[in-house]
C-alpha cells in the first residue's frame, strides 16, 4: 500500500484537483488495483473537497468502476444477443465448474474475477469473452477450462509431470 | 408577461423562474414530486406535463414566454400523469395504513385524487435498506427517487451525506458505502424528512417511550419550544390562538404531566449569558466571531466541517439543555427529588435535538425528546378537543419568559435577543439591519461607548458555510453569527408537521411575532425568575456551559500504508481527514515513509487515519498514544525516536530482572 498514495496523489495533481475531473481521476486511480476501494474513495473525496456519498454515487453508477476487488485475470464473458444464442450460458456454468466464481465475483486467491457483459462487439466470434484485453472466440466449455487452466499455470505443472 | 392558459388570458410574472412556478401564481396547482423552489430543477417525476403551443413539455423547466399557449387539464395529459403514478406505484411499498406519513403523503394524495384504484403493472420487487440508526429513520422500500432530499442535503444544507447510488433498477438514495446515517457527517436537521414526499424519510418516533414514563412512578416534567406552539395551532386550525401554550400546558397537566415549563425560559438565560460571553470575548479579542449554539445541527455541523472553529462556539448550553440542567440540577433539589425520579421530557420543533439531547456531555438531562409531529399525535388520539381546553399558564419558576426568549423559534431572534441584553448592559443607541441575501442578514449596533458590534443572522447551512468562508477570507468581518440550520429557522425545523414549505414557515415565523410581541416582558435581563437563579445558583456557570471539539465525519478504519512485521510495533498515524490534508498530512506521510525505510525502523508501522479530532492543531501525528499536533518531520522523528528509546530501556531493564 505504501506507494498507493503516492500514485494517487500523482493523479490527483495531474488533474488539477478539479472536481469536475473526478471520473477521469477514479478511472485512473483504479488501475492501480484493479478496483476502487473504501479508503482509496475518502481519499479522493477528502483530497477534492466532495461529499464521500457523491463520490460513492459515481462509482457506483458507471459500469467500468468497481468497488470490489477484481482478478489478476478479469474475465467479461459476453452474453449479448448473439453470444447467447451460441450458449454463453454453458461458459459460465464451465468458468464455475473450473474456478467456483460466478459473475460478479473474484477467486479467493484474487487470482480470476468473473463479470458478464452486454455485447463485446465480437458477434462474428460468438460465443466470445476477454481475458485482460485479449478476445477469445468461438468458444466452448472445454476450451473455456483449458485457457483457465494455462492461465492458472496448470499445464506447466503437467509438463514437468 | 401574458400567456393563454386553457383557454383564458392571464398576466404572470415576467420573473417566474418556471411555468409551474407562474401557473401556481394564476391558481393553478399543477401536480409534481420532484420540484422544490429552494433548489435546483430536477426535472424526473414528469408529474408536472402540461402542453405549451401542442407540445408536451414539463412545467418545473420551462421557462415562461410571452404569448404562450398552455394547456393544463387536457384528457391526455390527466392520463399521461395517472400513468405516470402507477408506474411509481408499481415500485412502491404500498403499506400506507401503517405508513408513518399515512395522511400526510404527497404520493398517497395524488393517488387518491387521481383515483387510482387498480395498478395495471406488476408490484416491482427491488432491493431495499432500512436504517433506524439516528433520529432520521430511512426506509427505501417507499423511495420514488425524486431526489428532493439529495438536493437539499447537498443544496440547500451543504452537508452531502446522501445521494443517488448505483444505476437502474439498483438506484438508490444512499450514505457513502450503503453505511447507517449515524456513522456520516449528517446533521440530523431533518430538512430532507420535511420534503421528502412519501414515508421515504421519517423522524424516528418515540411517543411510546411518553407512555412507558407516564405509566412509570416517574415525576413527568414536559418543557415546550417556541416554534412548536405555532406550528401545533395550525395543525389543530386555530392559527393565531394567544392561548396555544396554555392550551397546551392544560393537555399535557390532563395527560399525567407533573410540571410544565417553557423552554423559552432556558432561551432568556441562553440569550443573558451569551451577551455576557460576547462582552467578554470582545474585550479580551478572543474566539471571534462569536457562533451561537442554540442550534444543534450547526453545532455539529461546525464540529466536523469546521473543526478548528469549535472554539468560536459560544459555550452556553442550547435552551433545551440549559434549562434542562436547571430542572435536573437546582430544581430537584429544591423539591428534594432524586432526579433519577424525574422524566423530563422536551417537545421540540427539531430532529436534531433528539441527537443533542444522545450526546455524551448532556447524558442524564432530557429524558425524551418529541418533536412536534409527534406532540400532535399524542393529542390526537387522546380525541381530546384542543380548542375547548381552558388555558393554563406554564408553571413557576421556568415558566415566565420575555420576547427574547420566545423570539428564539425564528431565525434572527437569538441574535435579536443578546442585542437586547446588551442594550440593558452597555446601551445600544442605534441599531441597522439589512438583508444581504435571502437567508443572509446583516446586523449593527453602535453602543453607548461608541464601539459598533457587527453580526450575521444566518439560515440554511450552504448559507452559513458560504458565510464562514467569507470570514475565514477576510471577506466578511463580524463579531457575531447567529446560525439556524433550517430555513427560517426552528419554524420550519425538521420535526415540524406537513407541509413544512416556505409558505407554512413564513406564516408561523409571523405567528410566533404576533406571540412574542403581546410579551409583557421585552428584554431576558427583566425575567425576575432567571435573575433570582442568579442570586441562588452559585455554579450556574458551569451548569449552564459545555464545550465543543472536532468530531470525525468520514467513519474509516485506519488504512496500512508501511506495515511491520509482527511483534511490538510502534503505531505511526498520521492523519488524512480534511483539515490536515489542506495543511500537507499527505506530504508528511511520504516523508515518514522514506524515514522509515531510511532508518531502517522495522518495527514502526505506518497507518493513514481519517481525522484525529485535533483539527485546530492540523497536520496530526499520532505516535503510539502521543499525539503530536502541528507536526512536521523534525517533530515526529523527535518522537519516534523517544519512543523507541523508552522501549530499549524497558526492554533492557526486563532483561536485567
Amino acid at each position: 500500500m505504501e506507494r498507493t498514495y503516492e500514485a494517487i496523489e500523482q493523479v490527483l495533481r495531474k488533474y488539477n484537483y478539479k472536481k469536475e475531473n473526478l471520473v477521469k481521476i477514479l478511472l485512473e486511480v483504479q488501475k492501480l488495483h484493479r478496483y476502487l476501494s473504501r479508503d482509496v474513495i475518502h481519499y479522493v473525496a477528502v483530497a477534492l473537497q466532495l461529499p464521500p456519498a457523491k463520490v460513492y454515487g459515481v462509482a457506483t453508477f458507471y459500469a467500468q468502476f468497481s468497488l470490489k476487488p477484481k482478478g489478476e485475470y478479469t474475465i467479461l464473458v459476453c452474453d449479448g444477443t448473439a453470444c447467447h444464442m451460441e450458449g454463453s450460458t454453458s461458459l459460465i456454468k464451465a468458468i464455475e465448474e473450473e474456478i467456483g466464481i460466478k459473475p460478479g465475483e473474484v477467486t479467493k486467491d484474487l487470482k480470476f474475477s468473473v463479470d458478464c457483459v452486454g455485447c463485446l462487439g465480437a458477434c462474428a466470434l460468438a460465443p466470445a469473452m476477454v481475458i485482460n484485453g485479449e478476445v477469445y472466440g468461438n468458444l466452448t466449455a472445454q476450451k473455456v477450462k483449458e485457457i483457465l487452466r494455462s492461465l492458472r499455470g496448470d499445464n506447466d505443472a503437467q509438463k514437468s509431470n | 408577461m401574458t400567456i393563454h392558459v386553457d383557454g383564458r388570458q392571464v398576466q404572470i410574472d415576467p420573473n417566474a423562474k418556471n411555468l409551474l412556478e407562474a401557473l401556481k401564481e394564476v391558481g393553478i396547482e399543477i401536480p409534481n414530486l420532484c420540484y422544490l423552489s429552494e433548489t435546483s430543477v430536477y426535472g424526473a417525476c414528469r408529474m408536472c406535463l402540461v402542453e405549451v403551443d401542442g407540445q408536451l413539455v414539463t412545467s418545473c423547466t420551462t421557462k415562461p414566454k410571452e404569448g404562450m399557449r398552455i394547456k393544463t387539464n387536457t384528457p391526455q395529459i390527466q392520463q399521461l400523469r395517472k400513468g405516470i403514478l402507477e408506474l411509481i406505484l408499481a415500485s412502491h411499498n404500498r403499506d400506507c395504513t401503517i405508513c408513518e406519513r399515512n395522511g400526510s403523503c404527497k404520493l398517497q394524495e395524488y393517488a387518491e385524487e387521481f383515483g387510482i384504484r387498480k395498478v395495471r403493472f406488476d408490484q416491482l420487487p427491488k432491493p431495499t435498506f432500512f436504517d433506524a440508526s439516528s433520529p432520521i429513520v430511512r426506509d427505501t422500500s417507499k423511495c420514488i427517487l425524486c431526489g428532493d432530499c439529495v438536493r437539499m442535503c447537498e443544496e440547500v444544507q451543504s452537508v452531502g451525506a446522501i445521494d443517488f447510488a448505483g444505476r437502474g433498477i439498483e438506484t438508490r438514495v444512499s450514505p457513502a458505502f450503503e453505511a447507517n446515517l449515524s456513522e456520516t457527517e449528517c446533521v440530523y436537521c431533518g430538512q430532507c424528512v420535511s420534503v421528502c414526499p412519501t414515508g421515504a424519510l421519517y423522524v424516528r418516533n418515540d411517543l411510546e417511550k411518553l407512555y412507558e414514563a407516564l405509566s412509570s412512578d416517574k415525576v413527568v416534567i414536559g418543557m415546550i419550544a417556541p416554534a412548536v406552539r405555532v406550528a401545533l395551532a395550525e395543525e389543530f386550525g386555530i392559527e393565531r390562538d394567544p392561548f396555544i401554550a396554555e392550551r397546551l400546558v392544560s393537555f399535557l397537566k390532563l395527560s399525567g404531566f407533573s410540571k410544565v415549563f417553557d423552554v423559552a425560559f432556558g432561551a432568556d438565560l441562553v440569550a443573558f449569558e451569551e451577551a455576557h460571553e460576547l462582552l467578554e470575548r470582545l474585550s479580551n479579542n478572543e474566539r471571534l466571531p462569536l457562533f451561537t449554539s442554540c442550534c444543534p445541527a450547526w453545532v455539529k455541523y461546525v464540529e466536523q466541517f469546521y473543526p478548528a472553529l469549535t472554539n468560536n462556539l459560544s459555550s452556553v448550553k442550547s435552551p433545551q439543555q440549559a434549562l434542562g440542567s436547571v430542572v435536573k440540577k437546582v430544581y430537584a433539589k429544591k423539591l428534594n427529588l432524586d432526579p433519577e425520579r424525574i422524566c423530563l421530557v422536551s417537545f421540540m420543533p427539531c430532529t436534531a435535538k433528539k441527537f443533542e439531547a444522545e450526546r455524551e456531555e448532556h447524558a442524564g438531562i432530557v429524558d425524551l425528546v418529541l418533536t412536534t409531529k409527534e406532540l400532535s399525535q399524542f393529542i390526537k388520539v387522546s380525541r381530546v378537543d384542543l380548542k375547548k381546553l381552558e388555558p393554563q399558564p406554564f408553571d413557576r419558576p421556568y415558566g415566565v419568559s420575555s420576547q427574547g426568549g420566545l423570539d428564539f423559534g425564528k431565525s434572527g431572534g437569538v441574535l435579536s435577543s443578546v442585542i437586547t441584553v446588551l442594550n440593558d448592559q452597555v446601551g445600544i443607541e442605534e441599531q441597522r439591519s439589512i438583508e444581504l441575501e435571502k437567508g443572509i442578514r446583516q446586523i449593527e449596533a453602535k453602543t453607548k461607548d461608541g464601539r459598533t458590534i457587527k453580526g450575521l443572522m444566518v439560515f440554511g447551512l450552504a448559507n452559513a458555510r458560504k458565510v464562514v468562508n467569507d470570514i475565514l477570507e477576510a471577506k466578511l468581518s463580524v463579531e457575531v453569527v447567529e446560525v439556524m440550520a433550517c430555513n427560517f429557522g426552528c419554524v420550519g425545523g425538521g420535526g415540524q408537521p406537513y407541509p413544512n414549505d416556505t409558505q407554512v414557515r413564513q406564516s408561523r415565523s409571523k405567528q410566533l411575532k404576533e406571540l412574542v410581541s403581546v410579551k409583557s416582558l421585552i428584554s431576558p435581563t427583566e425575567n425576575y425568575h432567571m435573575r433570582k437563579l442568579y442570586e441562588e445558583v452559585h455554579d450556574l456557570h458551569e451548569l449552564i456551559h459545555t464545550t465543543y471539539r472536532p468530531r470525525k465525519r468520514i467513519v474509516q478504519e485506519d488504512v496500512e500504508v508501511l506495515p511491520a512485521p509482527n511483534g511490538e510495533k510502534l503505531k505511526v498515524k498520521v492523519c488524512l481527514g480534511t483539515s490536515c490534508y489542506l495543511k500537507g498530512s499527505y506530504r508528511l506521510l511520504s516523508q515518514l515513509i522514506e524515514l522509515a525505510k531510511r532508518r531502517d525502523y522495522s518495527s514502526v508501522e505506518i497507518v493513514g487515519t481519517f481525522c484525529l479530532e485535533n483539527c485546530d492543531h492540523s497536520p496530526n501525528v499520532l505516535v503510539d498514544d502521543k499525539l503530536v499536533g502541528e507536526a512536521n518531520l523534525e517533530k515526529v522523528e523527535a518522537e519516534i525516536e523517544r519512543q523507541l528509546q523508552k522501549r530499549r530501556v524497558h526492554d533492557a531493564s526486563q532483561t536485567n530482572v
